[in-house]
């Protein structure tokens, strides 16, 4: 399955939005389900720093799909070029075809640790368990969401908006959340340490480091750490 | 627009391929996922946290409701998702000087495709079929993808480090020690800063934090 790497997940997910416009304003369900992912971005932190495993995700309103109709086109786009006797209609009838989606679609994509056995469904479970309030803010205009009221309902409305993925690169680690913010934060520390250590009598540096080590706590992923989203150093 | 987190950016680039040789495209991937060595090229890209591709068939775009309008498209779609560090700029030139001949089997016969090589077509290409992201989460928007990885082996060594240790080992002896363990850790060492703006939403946070002291708290400054 493509979806997984090692144990990390590539979730894709395309939600239709309904069609027509929010009651009582004049705006259209896509737009208002983009004006609430924006809102998202005047919060302390994003929702989604509180769901477990989550290292990077993100939301977007496809409203349509793209097609470059320019010159410079590929073989065979450009067959007709190559012959002075084609006429022009047929000419332009060798350009990309237009096409239009019938709905737009809300778009998540998530990248997170699943473990061993690729668990989208407790991850999906603890999402809604953090953060179901935001969960209906954005998915709220989409069809089908209304029949979401629990955990298993939106993993299983989830699912039925999931696309495979074709290929997955992790070009960084697939380790649990907590141990990757664990590690950045000895990182940090320590780099800290080893700058302001040097050239300290051997008993002294033993010393100096012992107690680094003790506030540190390398093993104790409930010790000291980052938090999900931390975006600025005490 | 908020394409940036910390320092990673998302990239969602959204083309055209035609619905009778999307199936080469996925053979392709198919054979990346088979034979993991043929994506060494971009394993030499450090600056990626996470990439995808995913290829949507014309008939196959989600379909929840039967009030839901059936699609009619005449082409199916290649996704590509990428969080990486560094700018728009250093990101698409790395992937077009480093594995040029890569990317264009990855997008072999997608519509108006123009090949990674030469550059600015490539960025044209990019930009008419990229879209924006409204909201990015960053899990450590203070750290790049090589510093997840290089903070996972200073972990681990320090870890090995403790084990190592022995109440009778001498300070001198400890102090040896130490030096070792920071020239195996020299390449992985590294203080870590933000960067000027390290996600629209914290900079519109520290604008109203700025604006609330100014606001609220100059009047009690004065009084």
């Amino acid at each position: 399955m493509a979806n997984v790497s090692g144990n990390a997940y590539a979730l894709t997910v395309l939600s239709p939005i309904k069609e027509g416009l929010v009651a009582g304003k004049e705006i259209a369900y896509a737009d208002a389900v983009r004006d609430r992912l924006y809102d998202w971005n005047e919060l302390d932190n994003s929702p989604m720093a509180k769901v477990p495993q989550t290292y990077l995700c993100r939301y977007f309103v496809l409203d349509d799909v793209y097609v470059q109709s320019l010159p410079s086109g590929s073989y065979p786009d450009n067959r007709y070029d190559w012959s002075p006797y084609i006429t022009d209609g047929k000419r332009r009838g060798s350009l990309p075809a237009e096409d239009r989606l019938q709905s737009r679609y809300l778009v998540f994509s998530s990248n997170f640790h699943a473990g061993p056995n690729a668990d989208l469904d407790g991850y999906l479970h603890n999402m809604w368990d953090a953060i179901s309030d935001d969960i209906r803010e954005v998915w709220g205009y989409c069809y089908g969401f209304d029949r979401v009221s629990s955990a298993a309902t939106f993993a299983a409305y989830i699912k039925k908006c999931q696309l495979e993925t074709t290929l997955f690169f992790v070009g960084s680690n697939d380790d649990p959340l907590p141990e990757q913010l664990k590690a950045l934060f000895l990182k940090q520390e320590f780099a800290r340490f080893a700058a302001t250590n040097q050239g300290l009598p051997a008993a002294e540096l033993r010393k100096n480091y012992n107690e680094f080590i003790t506030r540190v706590a390398p093993e104790d992923l409930n010790g000291p750490s980052w938090s999900p989203g931390q975006y600025k150093f005490d | 627009m908020s394409n940036v987190a910390g320092k990673a950016y998302a990239m969602n680039v959204i083309t055209p391929v035609r619905w009778y040789t999307a199936w080469l495209n996925k053979l392709y991937f198919w054979a990346a996922v088979k034979f993991p060595s043929t994506l060494s090229g971009l394993v030499t890209l450090s600056l990626i946290h996470y990439a995808r591709w995913t290829i949507i068939g014309r008939k196959s775009f989600p379909h929840l409701d039967h009030r839901q309008p059936k699609e009619t498209l005449k082409y199916s779609y290649m996704l590509f998702f990428s969080n990486f560090n560094g700018s728009w700029e250093q990101y698409v030139d790395s992937f077009t000087f480093a594995i040029p001949s890569g990317l264009d089997l990855f997008w072999k016969w997608n519509v108006r495709y123009s090949k990674s090589v030469p550059l600015t077509p490539f960025h044209d290409y990019i930009q008419y079929n990229q879209i924006e992201t409204p909201h990015y989460y960053n899990a450590y928007p203070l750290a790049s993808s090589n510093d997840v990885k290089s903070a996972a082996n200073v972990r681990a060594t320090l870890l090995a480090f403790e084990r190592a240790a022995s109440q009778d080992e001498s300070d001198e002896a400890f102090q040896k020690r130490y030096h070792g363990l920071l020239r195996a850790l020299q390449h992985d060492l590294g203080e870590m800063h933000p960067t000027p703006i390290v996600t629209m939403a914290a900079n519109q946070v520290e604008k109203r934090t700025q604006w609330q002291s100014r606001v609220f708290e100059a009047p009690n400054a004065q009084s």
